[in-house]
């Protein structure tokens, strides 16, 4: 099998690859990106810019440095969830239903006995409370708690009187230490600034450094964006991001380049075949070839994150979300934000 | 058609993936099977000195004995990092019928579990200093109306409790018995500056066993220990010591603590005790007794340790979570298949049995290395289902691109695949490096994930590539009426 040989092969050859024998340069009928240039570029800028805006309405989150309101893995505390009996299988009754004065009442009897000398317990007032599932389940949260103060505030809501009995065995506590939570964050930004490093060197390798900056380029664009989603959120709904959070964020980041580096491969492809054509004509035909591919691409990956946001709750459903909206931006960033400023710069300096 | 061998190798390692799974279970995590983790991060006591992975594996084994001797089924110590030490407990089904009760002994397990990580129980000997016989007798005095107050103090709140009664006074109560309890301990360790250290520890036991005492007709528990040779030489000369003054008293110290003060008769002044045993009387409860037991058998602590991090899942939360994301998984699968098959028809049929023999290879690779699946880790191959087949798309678009550029079909097969493989390579060469930083410098979530990922990316190589290519090509191979444009063009 000649065919199956990977040797380029002259525009002049009959059998030219099909994407190519669309005809002579001037007569390329598919999607010419570049004529909306203006229009992709500004939309990114739009968006890059709500997302700054996010982070600056949010503010400093101290904890993590970063404008985004850390979650209990990074911050360190405890939450306790709690569902009640008849939320399985449910609905609860009206009367079942939890609601947050009655539940801050029951609550306020608690005595919680300090942790040691030097540390009080945590007041109860300062304690987040939160209904789930139209209260038939709640989520508190405060600072650490140590393991008896945890059990005398799940305790003390089993018992009382004045509530609908809870599930105990749906029952779910967390506990972080603060000096722990900074460690994971740590840990987690290490690794992701050495991953980035790693692929900025391949790419380097493999095409050129122009390329692995732009490949850097739209990921940080994308990174960028989905915090921006989910500062919005942090203001709106109160979602915080953890662990989880920054799973997403790697993820994404490694989808990003998966997906620019494809495009890329399509145009380092096209100049070979088409070197006559000018650097715009390339990389259109480039993009145009892509588009079905990445379309096709990201709508396979988006489908089984649906049912995963569809079928999970709490953090994993934002994880669904974040990764959901993220898979969206990567791809638009990698069809259009990195190869249209490849032809800008390529441009500029051929 | 030399890669027509692949076949026989494809339907090998697919039957062992399958023998291997019916006969290896998965292992599941905490947030999947319910149970409660325990983390804790061992001090180095001075903070210039590092600990040493065997300063660490030290400890785990003291922590690793004395929960041994609590006796607690399916419990898993592992060290992660550079100073952390993690138990997982998972949750023993209770019996039908008993279910409160068995979650009742659940959370005082926890309890009990926690302080055995975190309790050092250095056992020692000590001999009263003689300058401080009258400081002694005064202290001994104070620590007992201590002890008093707080018994005195346990019982009102009690009686407050079970008369549910107002909640004031229940506070006021709590925190006098808080400051009595505190004064109590401070005495304790008080008593214990008093005493000169003899070179007898509880390295020297051999035996430790927690029985009634008989002198209080069963209502409290003593300890019995027995020394090994040269403990009990040591105990024989600290005895003789002792028996030589009668206001000289012998204590045994637990971390720093005097639990227990004896004099020792005159009659031991020529030999002290010997035997090689002692025993720790006091008031202990059964409990208090079993505890000490287990940490003294155990061993004591090497580092200090405190608890950095505790999660308790539900068993039923558990399953639960298995339950949705198995829902998940299977609804994903089926939607990315369907799709495939819509837009791409034969070739989208094939890459659709080569996703499934992803995920089967996936999950015999997490039996055997062995991957332990949590609910992160089930997203990332959830979500690796729709890369997967990413290789695929490129390939069969490249096949399409083929077709119309009127290139034969077998000819187009063989282009497409060719043809996609640098834009394969590089996309996983990519996600594989990120996989291997985060894998190396990543902890907890992050580093599941990264491994879970990693063997996602390298296993799709396999099945989108040689997998799908073999099967496509066998199927047109052996089927000529497969032959036919509009198995491979979308539906008009």
């Amino acid at each position: 099998m000649t065919s199956s040989e990977i040797v380029p092969t002259p525009p002049e050859s009959p059998s030219v690859p099909a994407s190519e024998a669309a005809g002579p340069p001037g007569t390329f009928t598919g999607f010419q990106a570049s004529r909306y240039r203006r229009l992709l570029l500004l939309l990114s800028t739009v968006m890059v810019v709500v997302s700054l805006l996010g982070f600056l309405v949010n503010g400093m989150d101290p904890q993590i440095r970063a404008p985004l309101r850390a979650g209990l893995d990074f911050r360190g505390g405890t939450s306790i969830q709690l569902e009640l009996a008849c939320h399985d299988p449910g609905p609860c009754t009206t009367s079942q239903r939890l609601r947050l004065p009655l539940v801050r009442s029951v609550l306020a009897d608690v005595q919680l006995e300090p942790a040691g000398d030097q540390q009080p317990a945590p007041a109860l007032s300062s304690f987040n409370v939160q209904l789930l599932d139209n209260g038939e389940g709640v989520l508190l949260r405060s600072t650490a708690l140590t393991i008896a103060q945890a059990q005398a505030i799940e305790e003390q809501l089993a018992t009382a009187e004045s509530l609908a009995p809870f599930q105990r065995e749906r029952t779910q506590v967390d506990t972080i230490g603060p000096s722990l939570g900074v460690q994971l964050l740590q840990s987690a930004l290490r690794a992701l600034g050495v991953a980035f490093l790693g692929v900025a060197l391949y790419i380097a390798f493999r095409f050129s450094p122009l390329n692995a900056a732009l490949a850097l380029g739209a990921l940080v664009h994308d990174v960028v964006i989905v915090a921006g989603l989910f500062a919005w959120l942090g203001q709106v709904w109160d979602v915080q991001v953890g662990s989880l959070f920054a799973v997403a964020l790697l993820t994404l980041a490694g989808y990003s380049v998966n997906d620019t580096v494809v495009v890329f491969d399509r145009i380092r492809e096209t100049d070979r075949l088409h070197p006559r054509l000018g650097v715009i004509a390339r990389i259109d035909r480039s993009i145009a070839a892509s588009l079905v591919r990445s379309l096709n691409t990201s709508v396979t990956t988006e489908l089984p994150i649906l049912a995963l946001a569809f079928f999970s709750g709490g953090e994993l459903r934002w994880f669904a979300v974040a990764l959901a909206f993220g898979i969206g931006v990567g791809t638009y960033s990698s069809l259009f934000v990195a190869p249209l400023l490849l032809g800008l710069l390529k441009k500029d300096t051929a | 058609m030399v890669r027509q061998g692949w076949l026989p190798v494809i339907l090998a390692m697919v039957l062992a993936a399958a023998v291997l799974l019916g006969n290896q279970s998965l292992q599941l995590g905490l947030d999947l099977r319910g149970g409660h983790q325990l983390s804790a991060r061992v001090l180095s006591p001075d903070p210039q000195v590092v600990l040493t992975a065997t300063d660490l594996d030290g400890v785990k084994n003291v922590i690793q004995r004395r929960i041994d001797g609590l006796g607690l089924a399916q419990t898993r110590i592992q060290t992660v990092g550079s100073d952390r030490v993690v138990v997982q407990l998972p949750t023993v089904q209770p019996a039908p019928g008993e279910d409160a009760e068995a979650e009742a002994t659940a959370d005082d397990t926890l309890q009990q579990v926690a302080n055995q990580i975190t309790e050092k129980a250095v056992l020692q000997f000590g001999v009263l200093r003689s300058s401080e016989v009258d400081r002694y007798a005064a202290l001994v005095q104070e620590r007992r109306n201590a002890q008093v107050a707080v018994f005195l103090g346990e019982q009102q709140l009690e009686q407050l409790q079970r008369s549910r009664g107002d909640g004031e006074q229940r506070r006021a109560v709590k925190e006098e018995l808080e400051a009595s309890r505190t004064t109590f301990d401070q005495l304790e360790q008080d008593v214990g500056r008093l005493f000169d250290l003899r070179p007898l520890t509880g390295d020297d036991l051999v035996q430790v066993v927690a029985e009634p005492n008989l002198e209080s007709q069963g209502e409290y528990y003593q300890l019995s220990l027995t020394f090994s040779a040269a403990g009990g030489q040591a105990f024989a000369d600290l005895t003789k010591e002792v028996a030589a003054d009668s206001n000289l008293r012998l204590a045994i110290l637990l971390d720093g603590r005097s639990i227990s003060e004896a004099t020792v008769g005159p009659e031991f002044r020529e030999n002290g005790i010997t035997g090689g045993g002692a025993r720790i009387t006091g008031t202990f409860t059964l409990e208090q007794a079993r505890e000490l037991e287990v940490q003294l058998r155990g061993g004591s602590l090497p580092y200090e340790t405190e608890i950095v991090e505790q999660r308790s899942v539900g068993a039923t939360l558990g399953s639960d979570n298995v339950r949705r994301s198995l829902s998940a998984a299977l609804v994903g699968l089926a939607l990315v298949s369907g799709l495939m098959v819509w837009i791409y028809r034969l070739p989208g049929l094939v890459a659709v049995a080569a996703l499934a023999i992803y995920a089967l290879f996936n999950l015999a690779v997490y039996a055997l290395v062995p991957v332990v699946l949590t609910l992160p880790g089930i997203a990332g191959l959830i979500l690796s289902f729709g890369m997967a087949v990413d290789a695929n798309v490129l390939i069969f678009e490249r096949i399409r691109e083929e077709l119309r550029s009127g290139r034969k079909l077998y000819q187009a097969v063989e282009t497409g695949f060719s043809r996609a493989f640098s834009s394969i390579l590089d996309g996983s060469v990519t996600t594989l490096i990120s996989c291997l930083a985060l894998g190396y410098l990543g902890s907890g979530l992050v580093r599941g994930f990264a491994i879970t990922l990693g063997i996602g990316v390298s296993l799709s190589l396999f099945t989108s590539l040689v997998c799908s290519r073999t099967l496509l090509k066998t199927s047109l191979f052996l089927y000529p009426a497969l032959r036919r444009m509009k198995y491979f063009q979308p539906v008009q």
